[in-house]
């Protein structure tokens, strides 16, 4: 496969190594902002499971004065203007540091584009994201101030309404979102929760984690009619590049095609001892009598 | 509630599951495969007869099995006829007493289904009761007779879990090996937990790079092992775990696997482990990997199960295959390569060709023109003969047969050849059939009637000598009986030949890679001369080369007075294999198989005497060099070929290389034998024969339990139609496999689905109506990339409509990725032979890729290709209703185009006809109906883009005119535009992902569409067509399309709506990535939720409904991540 093939393949992926972004996701969230103005007078953002960087990217540039802190459980490249935690989000030592930072302020905006490594078995998949995205709510119980807005990345499963009715009852507002960007062949779209309201008497408590809910006979059935669906909205304007679309590699915009390097190579990935070893002939062989 | 009494109906129910293998467990002799919710039952002692008896259905509901547990303890009554069993899989648990005495299996009882508030990472029976270890660090003890909690123990590190272990017989020693998503191994104890407090954990063990994916605890040796995200497999010392504080050693840390490890086993002598590379390794507990089983397809092994009495390992695969291996510790017994030791004092000369005589006789041949005999009984080198004329240059061939017919022929530079018997060497025969140096040496052998031995001598002489033994047995006779004409080449010998059955013909192959038909005794059939007329036509160029030598005086013998006729082929086949050559020819009921050293292998026909291609066949990744193909004696066949330096023998069925020998490269004198007891591969190395020998033939080893079906997810789903098995196909009889399934009584039909797959691969599938099983008839891998979309029309009986006979044809297009499309013919046909009772028939009939031209150019990997990666996401064919017009076929294309496509010549001929970019988005869907009004017939085609817009076009004078109905192509040599459409309509705001219709009388059409965002969209299209005496004179009027009642659900499901059918004017169903299969009552408004089911295939990405019979009810196919079919009643 040629180095050309997977910049044909997916126009996005191109545009952000051309745009300097370090992954396409970076369009995923402009493109929610352009539909929920999601940035409109943030001063503190909090961008959780950051690595490689691109949503954190984006913060950093759509909120000038102010404070974006990016927290990861690996490693990430540096950035100007944003503050890196190497931490757990189900740790209560990593929000008391994000509040920290913010001294003592809540945040106005928590985003999380997080998913697990994809093992290939679809209910352990959904799970593992499920739980991401219930840790991502459980830290944001702490750092949010009410009123303030929740962006995830979320899996279109089978229990995806079992999501949908645990953040209803911390926001007012829940709407499922697909930026353009991301690809209809994508289970992949993103809860934009606004308006942070937990009910009366709850107290943020991150020795516990959140369970996901279950089925309920009455407001949130596994097969009848009563699901709770939340309203979905298609972001990002019809002009723009469509993720699903093959395009040539001279887009029309006259620019002529040159082929640009990934703009942040990933750092010390859990295979790397492996690959080393292999391209050394080093992995184990069956031994021969 | 009452409200939703009269939407029951329909209630579909799920008849057969093809899933990822995800649990699997021996119990006694029984081995249980936890598929989906279900459990298939195998019997393990059936002596090599491994078969299915049971499937219990739905003990999960709808959660997947990811484990079984057997209750240990003898309190259950008999361990050795039934077993106390937990079952879970994500939160669900069930507990289920089984019994198999008497050869039967039963399910005696089982408890509700329990559902826990977390993931369940393992369960262990504590006595009466289980100890569940949840996904949030902490323990459950559970009473699983009347589904109560009893207690719940936290880690105080209540991290996501990745896996779990849980050791120990009682809660008091019960002890906790957790992988934590820091990917460090957590090993605590619930029971000193004081009044339910958080429990510290004891211990933290860092190593793994990656997330713990498996554990295994082996509490006989005190060993942990471990397998991780980060490929690797650790081994640890760890000593008796439910001692607190123990020392924790690292004692093996194992790269072996390319990919992630999901399972790790331990067992008293081996570790097993199993990833996503689809191989199953054997480690020794030192670290070195004794075995490793590969054959799984696909996205890896989820399961592991060992049975350490009788040594098997059994793997279940994401293809939902299993397969049992057998472990045979160090080293192979009866296989292995041995050197002959020929070099001896005594012995003068190197070796220089070696051949073998059955899989016991190795013949061979040195440069002073002596011939050896090793017989490996003997064990000892025989000089069989010696002649000088055969020193500098010297062909060695045995004779086929399971004994080689105790011949060999020998042949020189000058044209000599000698046969000669192996028993009676003094008896050998000599003979020149032409002057000059003979190329090559092959055998052909018709039952034991016919010998012939086939020489390729100077300017494409092929010399055919007949092979004859007195009765007595002790003399030979062998005379020339005809001689043969290759077509002209630079390399102009042949390499091959075979007896076409009956006998009529021989099939050749030659250096230039072409096929040649030559009749077997041309003097005696002149009418043949018939058949070199229709091979110009056929052959081409080198045909007629060849024609015109036949007619021509032959230049090799010269002085002799009298020359031999040299007869050219009848058919050929020219350059089938590129230009490295053919290297086999096999005939096998009634096909003819080719190998060659392009890397493929050929199903040919031979049709009035004409060689015709079916289909051609990838070997595995990487062997480029074919050089042979057996059949097996269980009717599969083998490849034999090089794969870099080393000899191959494969078999495409298990995709499995069944030998492996390091002989260094097929550029070398080698010889391969097989009987049903043994295989012989012998090789010159060094100067000396090597022989590599296996017990057991090429029967494999090992045991496919249930063959898997795609790799990967299936993208489409087509029902091709329904075979009814006559009588005298006994339906009970069916499926020996499972007598214990119910409802095997009744109608013999079967339905023909057709799968595609991203694993590159299109699967033909019989799905009985009497049995729920599924059987994979063939599979056809010839697309270069993923397939995602197939049609299918003409759909007709073997014997047309005239003669309706059993059985099934059909013409089937396949397209996906890389813009390629692949055209081919469909026949299946009832055969009592085969496990499922038919046998289909694939022949294939065109290609068709947008970028044929850049293949075509030269250097062009210096070049950058600009053109778009187009991917074909949808097929729909349009069928004219009257014959002599070819049908259209429409594309969907990701680079935002509609493409038309003429299927000329039944398909033979696939030509880009129109396209039209009126999307500009990457269209998802195209789906062609007819509107049929008295007197006039319209071909309307739909098409939906990612921007959620509909597009109506006419194709109707398209079909009936071809181009001229089109508006000329923009540029020369571009295909023509298709115009502008109908009507088009914003039906949804984003991606649509199905789409269908159904005419509803009156010139009406219902149009349903289903969303990426969830929503549906109804409506009503009102087709109203000009008059006709208006059309006549002008050009045709294109129909007028108006949208009459329209509706949308916005929330009908949680995710994209992927397969939709309107069923009937007042009943729609719908099912989506939310894994919700969803009736919808139409005609009164706003469509309205009847009912649901939930149904446990992820991602579904097509859906294909239809009805089978009023008995049977409807059937509906659904395919994601594996295959799952449900059947209603009206």
């Amino acid at each position: 496969m040629g180095r050309t093939s997977k910049d044909k393949r997916d126009v996005y992926y191109r545009l952000a190594k051309e745009n300097g972004w370090r992954a396409r996701s970076a369009f995923k969230l402009l493109q929610l902002d352009e539909e929920f103005q999601l940035f409109q007078g943030v001063v503190r953002a909090v961008d959780l499971c950051a690595a490689p960087g691109s949503w954190s990217q984006v913060l950093s540039q759509k909120i000038t004065d102010g404070h974006v802190v990016a927290v990861d459980l690996q490693a990430m490249a540096p950035l100007p203007g944003v503050l890196q935690i190497q931490g757990d989000i189900t740790q209560l030592s990593t929000a008391k540091e994000i509040i920290q930072h913010f001294e003592g302020c809540p945040a106005d905006l928590v985003v999380c584009d997080g998913a697990p490594d994809v093992t290939g078995l679809h209910d352990v998949d959904e799970y593992m994201q499920a739980q991401l995205l219930l840790a991502a709510l459980n830290i944001a119980t702490h750092v949010l101030k009410p009123g303030g807005c929740f962006v995830s990345k979320i899996f279109r499963g089978r229990d995806v309404t079992l999501l949908y009715s645990q953040l209803r009852v911390f926001f007012s507002k829940v709407v499922c979102a697909k930026p353009r960007s991301s690809r209809n062949s994508s289970i992949e779209a993103f809860v934009v929760c606004q308006g942070y309201d937990p009910p009366a008497g709850f107290i943020p408590d991150l020795t516990k984690p959140l369970l996901d809910h279950t089925y309920d006979p009455d407001f949130n059935q596994l097969d009848g009619p009563t699901r709770i669906i939340v309203p979905f909205v298609t972001c990002g304007d019809l002009s723009a590049y469509d993720s699903d679309q093959s395009y040539p590699l001279d887009l029309d915009d006259g620019s002529e095609y040159q082929y640009t390097p990934p703009t942040q190579p990933p750092i010390s990935p859990p295979y790397q001892e492996a690959c080393t070893l292999k391209k050394k002939g080093q992995l184990a062989k069956e031994i021969r009598s | 509630m009452d409200a939703q009494e009269d939407y029951i109906w329909p209630r579909a129910t799920s008849e057969l599951i093809l899933l990822p293998v995800t649990g699997l467990e021996c119990v006694g002799d029984r081995l249980l495969a936890g598929e989906g919710p279900d459990v298939l039952v195998y019997s393990l002692d059936f002596g090599g007869h491994l078969r299915m008896m049971k499937r219990v259905q739905n003990l999960l509901g709808h959660y997947l099995i990811h484990g079984f547990r057997v209750r240990g303890d003898p309190a259950v009554g008999d361990v050795d006829s039934q077993a106390m069993l937990a079952v879970f899989g994500s939160k669900g648990l069930r507990v289920v007493k089984v019994s198999w005495g008497q050869g039967r299996f039963r399910e005696v009882w089982r408890s509700d289904l329990w559902s826990m508030s977390d993931w369940i990472w393992d369960v262990r029976w504590l006595e009466e009761k289980v100890a569940v270890a949840l996904g949030h660090n902490s323990v459950a003890l559970y009473n699983p007779m009347l589904g109560r909690l009893l207690q719940e123990v936290h880690c105080t590190d209540r991290c996501t879990l990745s896996s779990a272990c849980l050791i120990g017989n009682t809660w008091k020693e019960l002890t906790v090996v957790a992988g934590a998503i820091s990917n460090e191994l957590l090993v605590w104890y619930p029971a000193s937990a004081a009044d339910l407090e958080p429990v510290t954990p004891d211990r933290r063990v860092s190593g793994h790079m990656g997330v713990i994916f498996s554990m295994s605890y082996l509490d006989s040796k005190g060993l942990l092992a471990t397998a991780s995200e980060d490929r690797s497999v650790r081994l640890w010392k760890v000593g008796d775990l439910r001692v607190p504080g123990g020392r924790v050693q690292n004692i093996g840390h194992c790269f072996g696997h390319s990919a992630r490890v999901w399972q790790v086993k331990l067992l008293e002598n081996y570790l097993i482990s199993a990833g996503e590379d689809c191989v199953c390794l054997v480690w020794s507990h030192e670290g070195e990997i004794l075995q490793a089983f590969r054959g799984h397809q696909g996205r890896g092994i989820r399961a592991v199960a060992a049975h350490e009495q009788q040594a098997w390992v059994i793997t279940g695969g994401d293809d939902s295959g299993i397969r049992l291996w057998h472990l045979v510790g160090r080293g192979y017994p009866g296989a292995g390569v041995s050197a002959l030791c020929f070099k001896s004092q005594s012995r003068a000369g190197t070796l220089k060709a070696v051949t073998l005589a059955g899989s016991w006789r190795v013949l061979a041949v040195t440069d002073t023109g002596a011939l050896y005999l090793y017989d490996l009984e003997v064990k000892c080198w025989e000089h069989l003969l010696e002649d000088k004329r055969f020193r500098s240059y010297c062909l060695l061939e045995a004779a086929p047969g399971p004994e080689g017919f105790g011949l060999c022929a020998m042949a020189n530079g000058e044209g000599l050849i000698k046969v000669v018997p192996i028993n009676t060497p003094a008896a050998a025969v000599d003979l020149t059939p032409f002057q000059g140096k003979v190329h090559s040496l092959s055998w052909a052998l018709r039952g034991y009637e016919e010998l012939l031995l086939l020489a390729s001598g100077p300017a494409g002489v092929l010399a055919c000598l007949e092979v004859s033994a007195a009765p007595s047995g002790k003399a030979i006779f062998v005379k020339e009986r005809c001689r043969y004409l290759l077509p002209p080449s630079k390399q102009r010998w042949h390499t091959c030949s075979a007896f076409l059955p009956p006998g009529n013909y021989l099939v050749c192959g030659d250096r230039r890679g072409s096929v040649l038909l030559f009749p077997s005794r041309p003097e005696l059939y002149p009418t043949h001369g018939v058949g070199i007329g229709v091979g110009l036509e056929v052959g081409g160029k080198a045909v007629a080369a060849a024609v015109a030598a036949v007619l021509s005086v032959g230049g090799g013998g010269e002085g002799d007075g009298s020359t031999p006729t040299e007869w050219g082929p009848v058919s050929t086949l020219p350059a089938l294999h590129g230009k490295q050559g053919v290297t086999s020819v096999t005939c096998h009921s009634g096909y003819v198989y080719t190998t060659g050293r392009d890397g493929a292998y050929y199903q040919l026909r031979v049709q009035s005497g004409q060689l015709q291609p079916v289909l051609r066949q990838k070997s595995c990744r990487g062997m480029n060099w074919l050089a042979g193909l057996r059949m097996v004696a269980d009717g599969s066949m083998v490849i034999l070929g090089f794969h870099a330096n080393e000899f191959v023998v494969w078999s495409p069925r298990s995709h499995e290389k069944l030998h492996v020998v390091h002989c260094g490269g097929g550029h070398r004198s080698w010889a391969f034998s097989d009987t049903e007891a043994a295989v012989a591969f012998a090789y010159l190395k060094d100067g000396d024969v090597m022989l590599y020998r296996a017990l057991g033939g090429c029967t494999r080893p090992h045991v496919i339990l249930r063959e898997g079906l795609h790799g990967r997810e299936i993208t489409c789903v087509k029902r091709v139609g329904t075979i009814t098995l006559g009588p005298e196909f006994d339906v009970a009889s069916l499926l020996p496999l499972d007598p214990l399934e119910p409802g095997s009584q009744g109608p013999g039909l079967i339905d023909i689905v057709i799968t595609g797959s991203e694993d590159t691969t299109v699967c033909v599938l019989a799905l009985p109506t009497a049995t729920g099983a599924a059987h994979a008839l063939t599979a056809i891998g010839n697309h270069s990339s993923s397939v995602r979309t197939v049609a299918v029309w003409g759909a007709s009986t073997p014997g047309g409509p005239q003669d309706p006979r059993p059985g099934l044809t059909a013409h089937v297009v396949s397209a996906g990725g890389r813009a390629e499309m692949q055209c081919f013919s469909l026949m299946v046909t009832p055969d009592p032979g085969t496990p499922s009772h038919l046998a289909c028939h694939i022949t294939h009939l065109s290609s068709h890729r947008l970028d044929e031209a850049w293949d075509r150019q030269r250097n062009r990997h210096r070049m950058v290709k600009g053109d778009p990666e187009t991917r074909y996401m949808s097929l729909a064919v349009c069928e004219p209703d009257r014959p002599g017009l070819d049908p259209l076929v429409a594309a969907a294309c990701s680079d935002g185009a509609v493409r038309l496509f003429v299927l000329q010549d039944s398909g033979r001929r696939l030509q880009l006809l129109a396209e039209t970019f009126h999307h500009k988005r990457c269209v998802l869907k195209v789906h062609a109906f007819t509107h049929k009004s008295p007197g006039q017939r319209r071909l309307l085609l739909s098409s939906a883009a990612t921007d959620g817009s509909l597009a109506f076009w006419d194709l109707t004078a398209v079909l009936d005119h071809g181009a001229t109905a089109l508006q000329p192509p923009a540029e020369p040599g571009f295909p023509h535009q298709l115009g502008t459409p109908c009507l088009t309509l914003q039906a949804h705001s984003c991606g649509i992902n199905s789409l269908h219709t159904l005419p509803i009388g009156e010139g009406h059409h219902l149009v349903a569409s289903g969303s990426e965002d969830g929503s549906l969209h109804v409506f009503q299209l009102a087709v109203e067509l000009p008059e006709l005496e208006e059309a006549a004179g002008e050009a045709e009027r294109e129909p007028q399309l108006r949208v009459l009642e329209e509706h949308t659900v916005p929330c009908a499901h949680a995710a994209h709506v992927t397969g939709l059918r309107i069923l009937s004017p007042n009943l729609m169903v719908s099912a989506s990535i939310d894994q919700r299969l969803t009736f919808w009552r139409l005609g009164r408004g706003e469509p309205t939720f009847m009912n649901s089911a939930v149904y446990h295939v992820p991602d579904v990405a097509d859906m294909d409904c239809w009805s089978v019979s009023p008995e049977f009810g409807h059937r509906c196919a659904l395919g994601g991540q594996g295959l799952e079919v449900y059947n209603w009643y009206d």
